[in-house]
Parts: structure tokens; C-alpha cells; sequence
């Protein structure tokens, strides 16, 4: 199980690595924490020409407030959003969900650029993009370009990107919400998920004048449930709310089945994880 | 616990240490990064082998052309079945059973694949990298012939057969059998059965198998360092097949990083190594990777039990029936056979218990999937599943309480020794006091009022109890497998006290993790009188002693531990012989300890270095004929062999919503006899479980009806890891065995009783929906389905 042949450069600025990939004419591939792409090369799934290491290009490493929304630098490592206390106080369900995703020696390599370019139905991050409507900063050979989260997950293992583009960073609106929760269900600490919510609303007395929920794990790209969401603006707070939106949510997803779960068991997962997030999030004093 | 049972004042004057908790020789090299595995070998500008692997179940090979492959960058050679056909002769896994077909051993699949991974061609090219660069020129035509994908259809008439020469596709059929079984189940009062199944396995040792072959030009001869646990086996088999006698043929097995069975047969790929280093002239090398290794490796379990229990109106278990259907996968192993794990089952099901009739009977069914072999505890976890589920039926039916159901069937200290129905004798061993210091340990009837309580408040908590009891340290008087023709019953041990005071123990048992480097160099060190940190262990290395087998079967300890007893207790009568003639004392007065002699009463003693400088260099001290050299060989053979027991205890709650387990409570009381190293039993009991575990939960080998692999990787197969393993209390039963030395194997225990124990409780947490359990593992998605089903069901009930 060794790669196929390739070059291999490392370049210090993001113009050199984009000049790479363009010179490579499509037969390059950008390697930042290499946790996804290493096995791939191994399995001769991925045979790039060309391997353009990102990981000499300092400037792309940060975490930043910027107004109200945190920049984060596309090689920055999971294990250092994990430990942010900005991202702790701005970004709290990204806080909780990043010790969900896989173990620490991972975490330590793996980046939020190569997460979401990877766009793992099951990854955390990708999830975390659509939840908080993240745009994000794409660089090719004609500049920058903004493009947003929702755009940005074609299909499982699939983005939106040119082939020599890179995700540069992105940026995260600061939700003012009162409660939030973060359910995930994956076979042994620190797998993918079997499927996973992410809740968050803002209470006004007994209803919920804003709401953002999402999944991940049941279908081809994580989810954003919209529709889900401008329901539960218009419900009143009650013991069945949790019940309600547990409904809600499995109504409008159909999960995908495969050898960790059947796609009734992942309906299932989902249903009793919507519940357990929305118990939560309601129990939080905002 | 009866005082009696415990282990006797030990033989040995003054035992520093054997009972001892010494640190393992072996951690600092291995925790440091500088253990020697055969992949750590370093020859002389080796070659590496990449194997392509069969992609078809089950087809014929119409063509192969390796010309492109062979003109590829760095490639010295491409094989094929074909042109090694005249290097070797194939080994043939033969047994004397009745109805038995011995599937020959060939290195490259000739006329025919019969799984998906099976090896088709070998390229040989200056590294791993251009190698696996030429795999993907090499052309294969196949024939496809149509996948046998379970064992179930693969009996059918109408079959297509996977070896036309068996004429059929059951390899192996046997059939136990005493008293009146029929008559005896239709006497019951009460009669439980089921359909049990443990589905494919892998062992999962975490160094995959790996071979260093080292040619050596100027004598034509090989040193294969391979990853094996059965090295003599090994050589004995490679010198048959190659025509190279043994001292042309030195196989060692260096460090070895884990085998749980994986490594204990002969391997094509090791047959092909030696015979590729001889073609060529040239050291090569080869690794599996882990898709190698899950794929190619050899596999456990993959059994359907039919099964059937009476019971009196006491309780008592009169009668036994079982009908196993094993899925051997596509070929025989060298040289435990394809009945290894499926007659074993039907050999162990009557268990620790008194059953008066039994039958059981067996087929191993040839299917497109890669061998089955032997995996730590061999065909006991799937006969620990099926008896104990059954005796929880059992007890459940008669009102009784798991442990008083037992209780009740046990073979008891007065019955010793004991032949079960199957025809296995137990020698006297602490079945009862297992089953009690289980009890004990766990709180039983606290958690029994814990789980009421939790009941009450709607959550699903279970206990559930597994005694067994195995045979280990099997001397020549039985069969490791079945009519097999090798000897597995004896081990050597040969001590020596060199020129410079310094000793050597050599042995041909192969530690592949068991600790054996330091239990045995405990033995040694009390028995023949030295210190613990004066012995040198040697073992895995075949020129170190004339004939070994290796390390299995839980034998090690009992035969390379008997063997080190007797080989010291012959070499310190040599050493008191020599300083007797140095200290003017007589012999009877000497004493041997901690690496001197001593006169007793005196401080009068001589040193081993000076006794070793008086033998060897020092020609004035002593008369020509007291010069005896300082050295013992002993093959110890325990003839029967002797038993270990255990009882597990496990309590777990399942979470209704996510359907997971959750492990709360885990109890190990075992019973090894004389205990060597108490931390060594704790780890293997700790390990086994933690394995027990997988096989109750985790892990599974999942094949498709075409024959297809789909768990692969370690993404897909999924093993416990630390988070999923609980605390496991681990209570230990001194009863000292018959054997030299009083000890009894243990390292495969863990995984034999866990599953059942995890089965049994989760059965039992989930006893208020009226769900059983049969399967294992019993994964999420399983447990889901059966909550739905139950669901279901009792919604039908209130509809009515
Ligand atoms: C055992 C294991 C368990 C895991 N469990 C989880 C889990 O539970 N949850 C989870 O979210 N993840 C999990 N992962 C994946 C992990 O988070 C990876 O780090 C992540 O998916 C990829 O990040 P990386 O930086 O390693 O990217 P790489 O592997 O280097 O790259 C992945 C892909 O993204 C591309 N890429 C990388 N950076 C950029 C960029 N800046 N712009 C454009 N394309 C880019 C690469 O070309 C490649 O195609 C697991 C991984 C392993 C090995």
C-alpha cells in the first residue's frame, strides 16, 4: 500500500502554491494535515502528479475576531480551535463539537482548510460551516472569491472548488443566541458519526424567535435545516417541544443506510438526538 | 474458597521469583522503540516482494501475462504458480480424521482463486514502491465460476464445488456422541435451544505478518525472520517443501508484535519468500498491509450452532445436543486443518458442566472467504456462547438464578478428575471457586438489587455470568488438532553456563507478547539458582534447539516452564557436583542461590564465574573427570496436559435512545494454578477480555454475497479501543495442577468467557422486552433492530 509517484512541492506563500496547482494543469493536489488524503494516496484512491504542501505557508495558521465574526486561517489545526478560548466564547458549538472529531493525534495534524475541502458527510466542520452560515475565502490563479457554505458541499467527498483553487480561510458570523447544543452518536469515541445535531436558538419568553439547526452524518453533505428552523419561530415553548421538533427534523431528512448503520436506525438516531439537543438548548438560561 | 485448592508451598527452597510481580525484561526494548521485529532486519541490499492479490472469488486463471510488469523500472522478477511450479513441493495439511479432504498449500494460486485477496502473482523489484508500481501491469484473465458465499448454500447439491477434487464442499464432518441424548431430551422438563452464531473474525494482531528472508550465497542456506508464533513448525515444513535440511534452514521469529492466532499456521507467503531467495540468490523482504493482512490473514469463528439443552426438575442439565456449521473459508491451514475451530467447538460445548448425553455434530463447509485458523481461544467462544446462553435459558425457564443454575451443574471438587460427555478429562481445578469469588467480587446480589431498582425506573440493566473451563499445556497424549501428525506435546529448554560465568536459557516457544521472556527467566532463576537478571532468554529460533513448535494453545508456560524446571534442577546437581570438589564439602551440604554456591552454615561459596572458570579455563582446580560442562537440555512433555477454568461477571445498561451498551461492571475470577507473574496474568486476563469485548460488540468481518470484503480497513472493522474497555477486576483461583511446577495455561481465557458473559447480560437487560440474544456482536444496529421488532410485537399483543 504505497502512493503512485508524484513531485512534491512546498511553497511558503499562497500565489506559489497557486501557481503550482495552475502549472500542474490539474493533475495537482494540495496536502494540509494529510489525515484524509495520505490514506487516499496510499490506496491509490487519489494519484495526484503533483503534491503542493501547504503546510510551509504560515500566514494561512490563525484564529481572529473580526467584528462581529472569527476568521479562521485554513491551515489552522484542529486541536488549536479545540483549545481557543475565543472560539470557546464566540463559536460555543463549534467548541463542543471539535473533541467529537476523531482522536488527539489526528486533531493535532488535521486543519479546518482540509476538513471542509474534504467535505466528509460525517465531518464536524463542514457541518459547522452551513450552521453558521461560514463564506469562505477560495484563492485561485484570477485572486480571491468569496463563496458561502451552503454553496460550497456539492456532494459526498465533493466541494465547489477549481482545481487550482484553495480555500484560503473562513470567516464565522458570531451567533447571539441563549441555547445551544451539540448531540453526536459515532460507534466508539472519536469516530465519524452516526449522526449528529447541532441546535441553536434565541428565546424571546415562551417562543424562539430564531433558531438554527443542522445534521450531518444521515445524507451526502451535511445538512441545513431551514425549514426546520422557521417552524420553530412560530410554536410556542412547551414540555412537547423537544418531542415536536424531533419530529420535525425526521420528517424533513431521509437518513442514508451503510455497514456502521442502517438508514432506519440512523432515522432513529436522529430523532432521539433532535430531542436530547432541543431538551438542552431549552434548559439553557440565555 | 477451600483452603486445599490453593497452590502448595512451592518445591523450590527459597522462590524469590516466581509468584513475583517482576516488571516484563521485554517492555524497555519494546516501549523504546528498539525491539527487533522481522521487518526491522536490515540484509545486504534486500529485494521487496509486492503480492497481486485476487479481485474474483472464485474463478480460473485463463491467462496471466507479466511481460510489461517484468520490463517495469526496478523489477529483478515476476512469479507465478507457473514458473515456481518446479521450486517446491506443496504442503499438504494432513490428518488422520475420517472425512477429512486436506486442501494443499500452494505460495500463488494455481489454476484457480478461491477467495478475494488470495495471492496471484509476486512481483520482486528493488523496493516496495516499484513493486506495487508493476502489480498494476500485470494482466489477468479470469473465468468467473460464480461465488460461494455462505456456508449454508455452499452445502447444497447443487453447489458448485470450490475444490473438485473433495467432491464436495464439506471439508471436515464429525460427530460426538454419548449416551441417550433423544431419549433424554424427551425425558426433560424443561428444553431450551436456539440458532447461535458468531459471525467472522479477525484476529488483528497490530504488526501485520511480515518476513525477512536472508540468503546466505556461500552456503546456499536461509535465515527466515518471520512473524510467527509457530517457527519450528515452520522450518520443519519449508525444509520438507524446499528440500533443504534444517541446517540450511534457520527460522526465527524475532520480536513479534501480537499473533491472537493470526500468526500460527504456515502462510503461502512464507513459502514463497524462501523460494523466491533461492531462485534469485538475493534477501528480500515483505509486510503485509493491513488490508493484507485483514484479507489474507487468517480468520475466526464464522460458525452456526444449532443447539437444544434438557433439564430436570432439579436443574440439573441432563442432556445436550448441537449441530455446528462452520464456514472454514477456501482452504485448510498447515497444520491444524480446517476442523480446527469447528471441531473444537463441538469438543468444548459440554463445558465445565456434569451433562450426562450429549451429541454433536460438525461440518466445515469450504466457502469463497480466507482460511479460518486458530484464534486465542478456538472454538471455546463460540462453545462458552452457546452453552451459557442456554443455561440462562434454562434457568430462566426453571425460575432459577443464573448463578444457582450453575451452581447446581458444575463439575464439583469431589468429582475430579472429570471426563465430559464430549470425552475430555478435567484434572482437578477450581470451578466452583470461581464461580463464588466471581459472585463475591462482583456484589452479585447487590447488583441484582441495583438492577431491580433500575428496572423500576425504566432502564434496560443486565448481569450476565460465563464459567468455562479449557485444556492447555496439551502433552503428547492428545491431539492439539485433531489426527494431526506433528508433535505438539513436548518442549525443550537448554541452560547453559558459559566460559564466563554468564547463563543462557534457550528455547524453541515463541513469545509473541505473552511476556514469556521473563516468566520463563524466572523459573529458571529459582529453580537453578541464579538471579533473575542474570538469565538470558533465547526462544523463537530454531537453530537454538533440535525441534520446537512454538507458542500456542495456551502451552508455553506449561511446557516451556516444565521444560525449564527440569533442564535447572539438572544443571544446579551439575553445579553442586563441580563445587563440592571446590568448597571440600559434600554435595548434600551445598546450596544454590542467587547465582553462588554455597556450604550451608558457612560462608564458605564460590561464585558461578569461578565454578564456570574451574569447568572450562582453569585446568589445575579440578580432576579431568569432575570437568562437567555447564549445560542441561530438557524436553518436558505433561503428557495430558491440564486445565484452566474462570468464571466472568459482567453487568452493562443500554441506552434505549441510542441502543449502545455500556460496559458498568466487569469481574474476572481465574483459576491458572501456580501463578508466575501475578502482573502478566492480570495483562493477559485484561487483554483477552478487552479482545472478548470486540467479539461481543465490535467487530466484524462482513462479506457480500459476491464475495466481497467490506470492512476492510480499520475504518469499516471496527475494534474496541481504550474508551470502550472497562475496568476488569481480576480475582485469582491458586489450584496448583498436576504439572511441573503447578501452573496452568492462561492466556486465552479472556476472550473465551467475555462474549458469552456480555451476551448473557445484555440478554438480560434487555429480558423486559422479551428479546434473546444469538448473535454476536450484538452492535447497535442489532440491538436496534430487536427493540423494534419487540416493539412491534407488543404492539400487536395490545392490538388483539
Ligand atoms: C482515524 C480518523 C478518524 C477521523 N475522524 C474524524 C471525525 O470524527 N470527524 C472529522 O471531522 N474528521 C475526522 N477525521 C478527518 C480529519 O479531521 C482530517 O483532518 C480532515 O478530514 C482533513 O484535514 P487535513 O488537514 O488532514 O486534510 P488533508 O488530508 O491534507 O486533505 C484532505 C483533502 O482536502 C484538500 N485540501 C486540504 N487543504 C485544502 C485547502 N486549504 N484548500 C483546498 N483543498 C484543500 C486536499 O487536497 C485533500 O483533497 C478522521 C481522520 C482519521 C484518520
Amino acid at each position: 500500500m504505497k502512493p503512485a509517484k508524484f513531485d512534491y512541492i512546498a511553497p511558503t506563500t499562497v500565489d506559489a502554491a497557486i501557481e503550482a496547482l495552475s502549472t500542474a494543469n490539474g493533475e495537482g493536489k494540495v496536502l494540509a494535515g494529510g489525515q484524509s488524503l495520505l490514506p487516499l494516496l496510499n490506496f491509490r484512491m487519489a494519484r495526484p502528479a503533483v503534491l503542493v504542501d501547504l503546510n510551509g505557508i504560515k500566514e494561512l495558521s490563525f484564529i481572529k475576531l473580526r467584528g462581529d465574526r472569527i476568521a479562521i486561517g485554513a491551515l489552522t489545526r484542529h486541536r488549536e480551535i479545540e483549545q481557543s478560548p475565543l472560539i470557546a466564547s464566540k463559536l460555543p458549538v463549534m467548541a463542543a463539537a471539535m473533541r467529537h472529531v476523531a482522536h488527539l493525534a489526528i486533531r493535532n495534524r488535521g486543519t479546518i482548510g482540509g476538513s471542509v475541502s474534504h467535505a466528509d458527510p460525517a465531518a464536524e466542520l463542514p457541518m459547522l460551516s452551513l450552521f453558521y452560515d461560514a463564506t469562505l475565502s477560495v484563492q485561485g490563479p484570477s485572486g480571491r472569491r468569496s463563496v458561502a457554505a451552503e454553496d460550497f458541499f456539492v456532494d459526498a467527498l465533493t466541494n465547489c472548488l477549481e482545481p487550482d483553487e484553495i480555500v484560503v480561510e473562513l470567516e464565522f458570523p458570531v451567533l447571539q443566541h441563549s441555547g445551544w447544543a451539540f448531540e453526536e452518536v459515532a460507534r466508539r469515541f472519536g469516530d465519524f458519526a452516526l449522526a449528529s445535531v447541532a441546535v441553536s436558538v434565541r428565546r424571546k419568553s415562551s417562543t424562539i424567535d430564531d433558531a438554527r439547526v443542522a445534521v450531518m452524518g444521515v445524507a451526502d453533505t451535511p445538512l441545513r435545516l431551514r425549514q426546520v428552523e422557521g417552524k420553530l419561530t412560530s410554536i410556542a415553548i412547551d414540555g412537547q417541544t423537544p418531542d415536536r421538533f424531533a419530529e420535525l427534523v425526521t420528517s424533513c431528512v431521509s437518513a442514508n443506510g451503510d455497514l456502521h448503520a442502517s438508514a432506519e436506525y440512523r432515522q432513529h438516531l436522529l430523532g432521539q438526538l433532535a430531542k436530547r439537543a432541543m431538551q438542552a438548548s431549552l434548559a439553557a438560561k440565555g | 474458597m477451600s483452603n486445599d485448592m490453593r497452590a502448595q508451598p512451592s518445591d523450590v527452597v527459597r522462590p524469590r521469583n516466581v509468584g513475583a510481580s517482576i516488571k516484563r525484561t521485554e517492555d524497555l526494548r519494546l516501549l523504546t522503540g528498539r525491539g527487533e521485529y522481522s521487518a526491522d532486519r536490515k540484509p545486504d541490499r534486500p529485494l521487496h516482494i509486492a503480492f497481486l492479490r485476487s479481485g474474483q472469488p472464485h474463478a480460473l486463471i485463463a491467462r496471466i501475462d507479466t511481460a510489461v510488469a517484468q520490463a517495469s523500472p526496478g523489477v529483478v522478477a515476476v512469479f507465478t504458480a507457473e514458473s515456481i511450479s518446479g521450486d517446491f513441493k506443496p504442503v499438504i495439511p494432513f490428518s488422520r480424521m475420517a472425512n477429512y479432504y486436506a486442501t494443499p498449500i500452494m505460495p500463488l494460486a494455481s489454476g484457480k482463486v478461491r477467495y478475494v485477496g488470495e495471492a496471484v502473482a509476486a512481483v520482486i523489484a528493488t523496493s516496495r514502491y516499484l513493486a506495487e508500481d508493476a502489480l498494476e501491469l500485470i494482466e489477468v484473465d479470469y473465468e468467473p465460476l460464480g461465488a460461494l458465499s455462505r456456508a449454508e448454500l455452499a452445502v447444497a447439491d447443487d453447489a458448485a464445488l470450490l475444490h473438485e477434487e473433495a467432491g464436495t464442499n464439506v471439508l471436515i464432518a464429525r460427530e460426538f456422541r454419548k449416551g441417550d441424548v433423544a431419549g433424554d431430551l424427551e425425558a426433560a422438563v424443561v428444553r431450551v435451544g436456539g440458532r447461535f452464531e458468531m459471525t467472522r473474525k479477525a484476529p488483528l494482531a497490530m504488526e501485520p505478518r511480515s518476513y525477512t528472508a536472508e540468503y546466505e550465497k556461500r552456503r546456499d542456506a536461509i535465515t527466515l525472520y518471520t512473524s510467527s508464533n509457530i517457527p519450528g513448525i515452520v522450518r520443519d515444513a519449508i525444509s520438507e517443501s524446499l528440500g533443504l535440511p534444517g541446517h540450511r534452514l534457520r527460522v526465527v521469529a524475532p520480536d513479534v508484535g501480537g499473533s491472537f492466532g493470526s500468526k500460527g499456521s504456515l502462510y503461502p507467503e512464507e513459502l514463497l519468500i524462501c523460494i523466491a531467495a533461492r531462485k534469485l540468490g538475493r534477501s528480500l523482504k515483505w509486510t503485509a498491509d493491513r488490508l493484507e493482512d485483514v484479507s489474507s490473514s487468517s480468520q475466526a469463528f464464522a460458525e452456526i450452532v444449532e443447539a437444544e439443552m434438557g433439564f430436570d426438575a432439579n436443574g440439573v442439565a441432563t442432556s445436550l445436543q448441537a449441530d455446528v456449521i462452520g464456514d472454514v473459508g477456501a482452504y485448510s491451514i498447515y497444520p491444524w486443518t480446517c476442523g480446527l475451530e469447528p471441531v473444537q467447538v463441538v469438543s468444548f460445548l459440554p463445558g465445565p458442566y456434569k451433562i450426562g448425553s450429549y451429541r454433536g455434530s460438525v461440518r466445515g463447509v469450504a466457502t469463497c472467504k480466507p482460511p479460518t485458523g486458530p484464534y486465542r481461544g478456538v472454538g471455546r467462544p463460540m462453545s462458552t456462547f452457546v452453552a451459557e446462553r442456554l443455561m440462562d435459558l434454562g434457568a430462566k425457564a426453571l425460575g432459577l438464578d443464573p448463578l444457582e443454575v450453575r451452581r447446581r451443574n458444575l463439575v464439583r471438587p469431589e468429582d475430579f478428575p472429570y471426563r465430559i460427555a464430549s470425552g475430555i478429562i478435567w484434572d482437578k481445578t477450581g470451578f466452583l471457586e470461581c464461580l463464588d469469588a466471581a459472585a463475591e467480587a462482583a456484589n452479585y446480589e447487590q447488583l441484582r438489587i441495583q438492577q431491580a431498582d433500575a428496572r423500576n425506573h425504566g432502564r434496560l440493566l443486565g448481569i450476565g455470568i460465563a464459567s468455562y473451563a479449557e485444556l492447555t499445556g496439551i502433552g503428547s497424549r492428545i491431539a492439539v488438532a485433531p489426527g494431526m501428525p506433528i508433535n505438539t506435546g513436548s518442549e525443550t529448554a537448554k541452560i547453559t553456563i558459559d566460559s564466563t560465568g554468564a547463563i543462557t536459557a534457550a528455547f524453541g516457544v515463541a513469545s509473541h507478547g505473552q511476556g514469556l521472556e521473563t516468566t520463563l527467566a524466572q523459573i529458571v532463576a529459582d529453580d537453578l539458582g541464579a538471579r533473575f537478571e542474570d538469565v538470558r532468554v533465547i526462544q523463537g529460533d530454531s537453530d537454538e534447539v533440535p525441534m520446537s513448535t512454538g507458542t500456542y494453545a495456551s502451552r508455553s508456560a506449561v511446557l516451556g516452564g516444565g521444560a525449564a524446571k527440569h533442564a535447572s534442577r539438572i544443571l544446579q546437581e551439575k553445579i553442586k557436583r563441580v563445587s563440592s570438589h571446590l568448597l571440600e564439602a559434600n554435595q548434600d551440604d551445598i546450596e544454590v542461590s542467587e547465582g553462588k554456591a554455597v556450604v550451608l552454615g558457612t560462608d564458605r561459596a564460590v561464585t558461578f564465574k569461578q565454578i564456570a572458570k574451574a569447568v572450562y579455563s582453569d585446568m589445575k582446580t579440578l580432576p579431568v573427570e569432575a570437568r562437567e560442562e555447564l549445560t542441561a537440555t530438557y524436553t518436558y512433555d505433561p503428557i495430558n496436559g491440564t486445565t484452566a477454568a474462570a468464571t466472568h461477571i459482567a453487568a452493562v445498561e443500554i441506552d434505549p435512545a441510542t441502543c449502545f451498551v455500556r460496559i458498568l461492571k466487569y469481574v474476572v475470577a481465574e483459576d491458572c494454578g501456580r501463578i508466575i507473574n501475578p502482573m502478566i496474568v492480570d495483562g493477559q486476563v485484561h487483554g483477552g477480555v478487552a479482545q472478548g469485548i470486540g467479539a461481543a460488540l465490535f467487530e466484524e468481518l462482513v462479506y457480500d454475497d459476491d464475495g466481497q470484503l467490506l470492512s476492510a480497513s480499520l475504518v469499516d472493522y471496527v475494534i474496541p479501543s481504550a474508551p470502550e474497555v472497562p475496568v476488569v477486576d481480576v480475582v485469582h483461583i491458586e489450584s496448583e495442577s498436576a504439572v511441573a511446577g503447578g501452573f496452568r495455561g492462561m492466556g486465552e481465557g479472556g476472550t473465551i468467557g467475555a462474549p458469552a458473559a456480555i451476551a448473557n447480560a445484555i440478554a438480560d437487560a434487555l429480558s423486559p422486552l422479551d428479546i434473546e440474544v444469538s448473535i454476536l456482536p450484538m452492535t447497535p444496529e442489532r440491538i436496534f433492530k430487536l427493540m423494534e421488532q419487540a416493539r412491534l410485537k407488543s404492539r400487536g399483543k395490545a392490538d388483539e
